[in-house]
This record gives C-alpha cells, structure tokens and sequence, in this order.
C-alpha cells in the first residue's frame, strides 16, 4: 500500500494510523467493509470502537469459552451489568471494571470517575446501586509516587461513593513490585431490582423514537480516552494526557434519582450511559444491539466549549452522561423528571428502520454508516499463546520452604507490613452504612447486606490472589473464583455468580497471552462446577509500563445468597473454652506471600481440582447455611495468605485468644514445623461452634462428608486466653499482635516518616 | 513578604463545585454567566527580596499547591 | 398515636430512604418535602433534615441547602415549636440556617471517617431519644468529613447554662469542642447530632439504640 487512493503518502499515512492507534491491517479490513476508504470522522469512530477497550479484539475468542449462563442469569454479556434472578421477586445487577490508566494519572479524579462509570452501568439497567466494593493493587510502599496513589485512589473512592450515598462495604488491597509503575483500580458495584421493578436494556428500538441526551454538558474530557486505555504506559505518559475527566458525584446523585424514576414511570424505551468512548460507543451499540439506525445532529448536543469539533464531541468522555431512546410523546414528561432534578434532557436525534448511524454537523452529513460495521465487525486476534505447563512445583509439600524460623517474630512482623497489617485506614474513609443494609462491612471477610424485601443476605466478595497467579497462572485462576467462594460458603453463602476484571500486561507478548488463557480458562472451570457463571467484566490489557508487564490479576467478585442475615458465622473467636476446628480439603500447598517476604523463589506441591471445589463449598454450606435449629457454626475464616498462623491470629482479633495443640495439629496436616505455620494449603478453613453445639457441628459433617472424602475435619484446639498458641512452635501475646496490627503503618505512610514495616523470618 | 496564590480550575476542565453554585445562585433568581469556584493561598515568606519570593512560592504552586493536570494559577505580591 | 413527619429532600440527600425506613418502622406516617416547595408549617408533627451531600457539600457543607426554600417553612415550623431533627448533613444545614448554634468544620484528620462511636446524654430532647436520660449511653454509627463542632469560647459557655449540649462524644473521633456530638435549640424543639440513629434500628445492623430517636415523647 504505497500510494492511498486518499491521497496520502506512506509517511502522511502512517502517521494518520498512529494518531488513530489503527493498523494496516486494520485499515484494509475498514476499507474493505466500506468499500472506500475511511474519511472524516469515521478515522476516529473506528479508532474507538476498534480499540482493545471497546472491542476486546485480544480476548473475545477466549471469552466465548466462558461459562456464563445458569438458570438465574437474567441478562449476561453485551449488556450495560450482569443481572441474576434471587427469587422471590428480587434480582441484582452486578459488575467489576478497571479505571487503571487514568488512575495512574491523576489518581483521585481517576478512581473517582471509576466508581461514577461502574455506577452508572447499573443503574442504567434500572437497578438501584446498594453496594461498592474495590480491588486495588499497588506498587511497593516505598516506590516512587505510591504515597500519593494510595491516598489519592482512597480518597478518590471514598470522595465519590460517599457523596452519591452507596456504601462501599468491602474490598482487597494488594501491594507489590509489578504494580510500581502501573496501579490496578478495579470497582464493582452491584445494584437491586425490587419486586415488580423492570429490567432495561440498551437496544434501541422504534423508527421515530427520540434519541435524548440527558445530563452533563459535554467538554474536551478524555477525547480518545478509550485508545489511550488500549496502549501501554511509556516514561512521558505525563506528557500526552488528554483533558483528565473530572468526576462530580452530586451531579451523579442527580442522574440516579431521575433516571430511576424516569424508569419507574416506564418512559424510555432503551438507555445507555455514555461511558468510554462516549457519545460514539453509546450511540453505534445501542443502534447495533437494536438492530436499528439513528440520525443524529451533533449540533444539539449541549456543549461546556463551544469550540469542540465534531471529532471532540463523539468521543468525549466527559462524566455522568446518559442517551435515552423514547417515543416522541414521552419527551415532555422525561424532561419534566430530569429539570425536577435540576438536570438537563434534550432531544439530539431520532431512530430510523435502515441500519445507518447518520450523523449531522452544521447541517451537513458528516457520516453515514452501518452501526455493525463498528461495532460486530471489529477485528478478532488469536494473539500467540502455549498451552499451559504447570511451573514453580516441587516433589513434596516439606520442600515448599517459607524459609521462616522464628514464627512469633515473623507473625509480629507480618501484622505490620503492608501486605499484612489491618485496612481499617483505607476502609474507614468509605461510608460504609449508607442504604442501612450493612450487616457486615469491610471488617469482616464477605460484606453482608440485608435484602428488605424478603430479609435474606447477599454476600458480596472480592477475588483473585496476586500471589497465587505469580505462582501458577493457571492455578491462580482456579483460585480467584475458589478462594471468594470458600468464603461466601464458609459464612453460609450459597455462591450465584461472578464479575471477572482482568488484568493484564501487553496481550502482543507470548507470555503474557498464555497466562491470560491459562488462567480465564482456570476461573471458567470453577464456576461451571460452581453453576456461578461468570455474567459482566472487562479486560484491561496493555498494563505495561517500559516492558514491564504486571503481574497477570484476573480480579474477581461474587455474590452469594443465604436465607437469613441473623446466623452469619463471625470473623473473630468471640467465647473462651471453644473447640477450634479445621475442615480441610487438601489439593495444593505453596510457599505462597511468605515466600515472597523472605525472598525465596515461588513453589508449590499439587494441584487445584476444579471439581472438588463444588462439593467442598456444599459441604461449607450444609455447616454454615441457616438451619431449622439455629447456627451451629459460631466463627468461621478461610486459612489464606501467610497461612494458619496469620489467619488464627485474624480470628483473635477481638480479643479471644486460642490454644492450638501440637499433637493434633501434626494429625491434621502430617508435620509439625513453624515453616508449615506460614505455607498456604489449598484449601483450608477454620471453624467453631455455636455454644454447646460441637457433637452436632462433628455430626453434620459426617453427614455431609460422604460426597468428598478427601475433605478432613478435626479438633486441633481451644479458645481462650490472652495469647495465640501453637503448641510448642509460636506463642504471641494478643496486645502485641493487635498493637501491631493497628492502623500504625498506615498513619506513618501518610506522613512519610515510615515506608512500610520490616520482615524478620 | 507574603504572597497570595490563586489556585483556579483550568477553563476546560469541568469545575463541579462552580457548576453547583452557579445552578443554586440562579434558583434563587440571580443572573450570572458563570461561576467558578477556586483556593487562595497566602504564604508568608523568609525573603526580603520580592523576586526570591515569588520564585520560592512558584515552586511551592508548581510543585503542591497547584495540580497543573486541573488546575491553573496565579502569584501576586500582598 | 403515629405521628405525621416531614422528611426533607435536597439535592444531593441521601439518608432520605433510611430515615423514611426508621420513621416507618417507629410506627409514625413519613411524607416527602422538597427542597424548592415551601410548605404548611403547622401541618407536621416532626421534621426530619436527613444525612448526605445536600449541593455536594460544595461551598461549605449545607451552606447551599440552607437557603433553599423549604428551609423558610422549618424556620416557620420551629418558631411554633414542631420538633425538627437533623442528622449528619442535616446538623450542617441547621446550623448554617443558624437554626442552632455552631459550625461543622473539618474533621481534624483532614479526612472522612466511618466507624462507630459511643455517646453520652447530657441533657434531653423529649421529642427525639425519648426513653433515654442524662448521663445514659448509646453507640451509634458515623460517617462524616466534616463533623468537627466548632463554636467561641462564649458561645459554648452559654450552650453549657443553658443545657444546650444534647450529646458528647465518649471518645471524640473529630475534634469537635467539648466533644460535642449534638445539641439542641434554646427552646428545646430543634436538636441535630452527627451519628446516624436510622443506621442502629435493628441487631442485624450492629446495634438498635437509633431506634429510640424516632420514638418521641413530644
């Protein structure tokens, strides 16, 4: 392609394909839709719709493969938010998505309008958004700029969720190295449907409707955000920021309340926020999805700058944005809502029966074109990948070494470093009670919200365990649905359905691919046996900076079910003179975050059995789940990072120590060490009682057990005293521990006179 | 010598708070075009010289009081 | 006998929805009143300022809500001594209408803070918190950046005569002045606090002792 038939010459040409991060290939494959050439406008539809961000053109065939339907799913992929059916006449709309690049940026206004978007992807379905959860990984305390990413990103998210009055009731805080020069934000939220409450969709139908714009004028912000999205990092990514989009939570609080009750009185036919890529995404897949066209004037979109170009105004990014499609009668009343609510609405267009998206600028036709074009026919690349081997495995379980000694000393140290100490920090700069439907926040290890219809919980939880995925990519995906759901079930959460945010570094590069396959196949095999499909998501590829990749996060949520919210297990011993249990279902054992804090390389022994992650959440469940004679499980946590020790020393939090004997400790795992006291079996959970109820609990799970004879369950130890005991391997007094665990570290951040606390293996 | 610093929002970047004080003064009947909402700062400097002042407190606008990605400013001797 | 109470909306409210919850379930008839629509003064029995971003907490908190019309018909209503109770954001907007002494400022971490916090009673507002008496203690939640009381020297003197110091914190989680966490008007009807009694109605939400406040003696 030496000469274009546009005219350009090869260098004009090539820097006309860089500016629209397209390439030939690209090119020939518009051309050759079009029939022509693309021209105008159309250079930069293509650049956004065509993007990674927009087109998963990296990993849609592999999405394909998910497991994404079950008998609950009322709508999955393709629209706005997953949305499962509860029964008894309540549903919810859920979904995680990344804000990484921009976060990166500017990390307040970034993480600020990450929550506003995965908001308003909810509440576009006619959900009510009840609850927020983030995953946020970052670099190591002590890296350049980190202070003011963690602080920005945490006041960001708090700035916004408090203001639009949605809790943020739980979430999963990771530091390490392949985070330094690339944050992960992920937020999810999830929304309720009340009884009788409808559904809507983004499909826009009807020749003759009104395309109506409603909300925020539209500025210069984040004009070609979503390309920007779709590339990696370089050292001047200060230099080429486009306008940061500035988030304003009240005027979301606004959009909520209109769009809602312009829903309730059943007076839009189809509605979509503007999110990346802006007027241009909403517009060409609301027409692709209707199977419709639209015209619409640019010119009566209402504009913050009047010197905006036509370009500017499709891909504006700017904030809390809705396009509504409505039958023509209904406007004056939609208006009517919106101007209640101090918001603006305005009709920009009109659907039409022939599939072209016609759009008007100063009262010419600057483009013409087949929605499908932009938005089905994008290209799809089976990007280079192997199939997956496992790595980083040793003979037997005694040579997974943490290379711990002293394991007081490296308990107390684990409860002051960053990656161990408590989030209280973070989360209490988070309204967490907003809605009053909290029953249990982010204290707690699944956040609980009450149903006020029918009194039921819903659990809400946060997956994928950075260090697993460094261990084992495909490991790591089995256990980034596992994990979570051994926690639901653990707190009688019957696991429904899965939110996926995955997180990867440049999808060009070999490895890179293999541990996105590796691993979105891992978690899809899980929740096929789970029956928990995996229902809305995004991918974030090219988080890469300078040819750093980070470490491959496929970040997960899940929500969970359970038939009352008065006999939740609690986090914490909360009597003395308990028997301390432990159900185990022994598949893998590694090295796990200890290893990475005392610098060994990463290993492991065994593997995770998708198949036996059903029958163990079901045997959880049959323990925790409501019963006719009340609990009998009176505490319950999943052994996780760090291992048995840290997680016990969790579990004294309130104040209750435990006794763990050595005899029983050896029988339950095979080996007495205080290296064994930090490794992390795969899958592990500690259990107590209700009072008096210990022959029952032992009873119930012979009962249960049947289906799974693999799984182990044993006393190995008592509640009660001041202090953390594991027989003659490791006795910590509680107050030091807790004195350790405090929010010390993080104060000392914020002032910059600590980096973060000292390991001592 | 002291030095005020106004800290404004850049003109093409959405200034929320103006926009919510702008639309509350018109509900309540008064006409304006438009209403921006910024900081002032007023920072009291060792220098005696006003120029080693204002460039100290350039640095300081630059480097903390003023996020150039949003925001724009202005130093006038007081 | 069920009472008939007005539940302020403005722009940006967002306890709206809880406190119509707790009204409902202390058994008293909830109504919505909107900010931009006066209404009849004499028509409720209790008015209710709820928690939230009222204008986004722009300018200064409540600053702008408490020049919004239906705020004329609480003063009205306060004159003819209907209790009106604020809560969080509603507290910021009552003592910005000047309604009730005081300012809200910063909280002195600089930062928005959620936790639950233990207060004490020091004198009575019959109308709110009914059944229980000075010196009593309940834990209610909050959740606020700018939940610092601040008022002069002077000014807290005469609320100390007076008795009108409705609530102190146990252990103080913002700075306020004398651990100030609520205080009521000099005739007693019009009472705010920062913590969030329509977020403590039932066990299940972490403690019941917020339901007391919408069980009135008035």
């Amino acid at each position: 392609m030496a000469e274009s038939t546009s005219g350009l010459d090869t260098l004009e040409l090539d820097a006309k394909l860089k500016k629209y991060r397209l390439n030939r290939h690209e090119l020939g494959l518009i051309t050759e839709i079009l029939g022509r050439e693309p021209q105008g406008v159309e250079w930069a539809l293509f650049s956004a719709l065509w993007s990674e961000h927009c087109s998963y053109k990296s990993s849609k065939v592999h999405l394909k493969k998910l497991f994404s339907r079950s008998k609950r799913v009322v709508e999955g992929f393709g629209e706005n938010a997953g949305v499962v059916d509860l029964g008894q006449g309540e549903r919810v709309a859920f979904k995680i998505e990344s804000h990484n690049h921009p976060s990166f940026i500017e990390p307040y206004q970034g993480a600020a309008t990450g929550v506003g978007g995965i908001l308003r992807d909810i509440f576009t379905m006619g959900a009510r958004p009840i609850a927020l959860a983030d995953y946020l990984c970052f670099g190591e305390p002590a890296a350049p700029r980190m202070r003011q990413l963690l602080d920005g990103v945490v006041r960001g998210i708090g700035g916004y969720g408090n203001c639009v009055g949605v809790p943020t009731v739980t979430g999963q805080t990771e530091f390490h190295e392949s985070y330094n020069d690339n944050i992960l934000v992920n937020a999810m939220a999830v929304g309720l449907f009340a009884e009788g409450e409808r559904v809507f969709l983004s499909k826009a139908r009807g020749a003759g409707n009104w395309v109506v714009y409603a909300g925020a004028k539209t500025g210069r912000d984040g004009v070609h955000g979503a390309s920007m999205a779709s590339e990696s990092f370089e050292a001047d990514s200060a230099a080429k920021r486009p306008t940061v989009q500035i988030g304003d939570p009240f005027f979301e609080k606004l959009l909520i309340e209109s769009c809602l009750e312009v829903m309730a009185q059943d007076l839009v036919v189809a509605i979509q926020d503007m999110g990346a890529a802006g007027l241009t995404s909403s517009s060409f897949e609301m027409a692709s999805k209707g199977g419709v066209g639209l015209r619409i004037d640019l010119d009566e979109v209402p504009l913050r700058d009047p010197t905006m170009t036509p370009e500017d105004v499709l891909l504006s990014e700017s904030q809390e944005r809705m396009l509504l499609i409505c039958e023509p009668a209904k406007f004056a009343a939609i208006q009517a809502i919106f101007h209640r609510w101090g918001l603006d609405a305005c009709k920009i267009g009109e659907v039409r029966d022939e599939r072209l998206v016609e759009l008007a600028w100063r009262g010419e036709t600057i483009c013409r074109i087949d929605p499908d074009a932009l938005v089905e026919r994008a290209p799809q690349y089976m990007r280079a990948y192997k199939p997956w081997k496992a790595r980083n495995r040793v003979g037997g379980e005694a040579e997974v070494s943490t290379g711990v000694e002293d394991g007081a000393r490296f308990l107390l140290s684990l409860m002051g470093h960053a990656r161990g100490t408590s989030r209280e920090w973070i989360y209490k700069q988070y309204d967490s009670r907003v809605g009053a439907k909290t029953v249990r926040d982010c204290s707690d290890s699944v956040a609980v919200l009450r149903l006020p219809g029918s009194g039921r919980g819903l659990g809400i939880v946060l997956g994928c365990r950075p260090h697993v995925m460094r261990w084992d990519a495909r490991e790591g995906g089995i256990d980034a649905v596992a994990y979570p759901a051994i926690e639901l079930a653990s707190k009688g959460f019957e696991p429904l359905a899965v939110t996926d945010c995955l997180n990867y570094g440049n999808p060009e590069k070999e490895p890179v691919m293999s541990e996105f396959v590796a691993s979105v196949e891992g978690m899809s095999s899980v929740c096929e046996k789970l029956d928990a499909p995996i229902i809305s998501g995004n991918v974030s590829f090219y988080n890469e900076t300078m040819g750093r990749n980070i470490t491959s996060t496929p970040a997960t949520g899940l929500i969970g079910l359970r038939a009352d919210v008065d006999g939740v297990p609690a986090s914490r011993f909360t009597r003395e003179g308990e028997t301390v249990f432990a159900l185990r279902l022994p598949m893998a054992a590694i090295g796990g975050a200890a290893q990475e804090l005392t610098r060994q390389p990463a290993t492991g022994y065994g593997q995770l059995e998708p198949s036996l992650i059903a029958p163990f959440t079901r045997l959880l469940l049959s323990l925790t789940g409501a019963r006719p004679g009340g609990p009998i499980v009176g505490s319950s946590r999943v052994v996780g990072k760090f291992g048995l020790a840290y997680a016990l020393a969790r579990m004294c939090e309130g104040g209750v120590g435990c006794r763990i004997d050595d005899e029983k400790l050896k029988t339950v795992r095979g080996e007495l060490s205080v290296d064994d006291l930090f490794r992390e079996h795969l899958y592990e959970v500690i259990l107590t009682a209700t009072p008096g109820k210990d022959a029952e609990l032992e009873a119930a799970v012979r009962e249960a057990r049947g289906a799974l004879a693999m799984a182990a369950f044993l006393p190995i130890g008592r509640t009660g005293g001041r202090a953390l005991e594991i027989g003659s391997l490791l006795r910590s007094p509680l107050d030091l521990l807790a004195q350790a665990y405090g929010t010390g570290v993080w104060a000392r951040m914020e002032t910059g006179s600590d980096k973060t606390g000292e390991v001592r293996a | 010598m002291k030095i005020g610093v106004k800290v404004m929002p850049r003109k093409e970047v959405l200034d929320t708070q103006g926009r919510a004080v702008e639309n509350t003064l018109r509900e309540h009947g008064q006409k304006l075009d438009r209403c921006t909402v910024g900081r002032y700062i007023v920072l009291d400097l060792p220098d005696a010289d006003s120029e080693a002042a204002m460039a100290r407190a350039k640095t300081m606008a630059e480097t903390v009081l003023c996020n150039p990605l949003i925001e724009t400013f202005e130093l006038e001797r007081l | 006998m069920s009472r008939r109470v007005g539940v302020l909306r403005f722009p940006g409210t967002n306890c709206d929805r809880d406190v119509w919850q707790a009204v409902e379930m202390a058994g008293d008839r909830p109504e919505w009143l909107w900010h931009a629509d006066r209404f009849d003064a004499a028509a409720y029995d209790a008015l209710y300022l709820p928690g939230g971003f009222s204008y986004g907490d722009y300018l200064r908190s409540g600053a702008l809500a408490a020049r919004a019309p239906a705020m004329r018909s609480v003063r009205e209503a306060a004159d003819r001594g209907v209790p009106v109770l604020g809560v969080c954001n509603g507290f910021q907007i009552l003592t910005e209408a000047r309604l009730l002494p005081g300012a809200l400022v910063k909280n002195q971490s600089l930062r928005f803070n959620d936790d639950w916090v233990e207060l004490e009673m020091k004198n009575p507002v019959p109308h709110f918190a009914g059944p229980v008496g000075p010196g009593a203690r309940v834990r209610l939640p909050v959740a606020h950046a700018d939940g610092r009381y601040y008022v002069e020297d002077d000014e807290l003197k005469r609320l100390q005569d007076n008795g009108q110091i409705w609530f102190t914190y146990v252990k103080n989680p913002n700075g306020s002045v004398a651990d100030i966490a609520g205080v009521k008007s000099e005739k007693g009807n019009v009472a705010a606090l920062m913590p969030h009694p329509e977020r403590a109605m039932r066990n299940w939400m972490g403690g019941s002792d917020g339901f007391a406040f919408f069980k009135g003696r008035g």
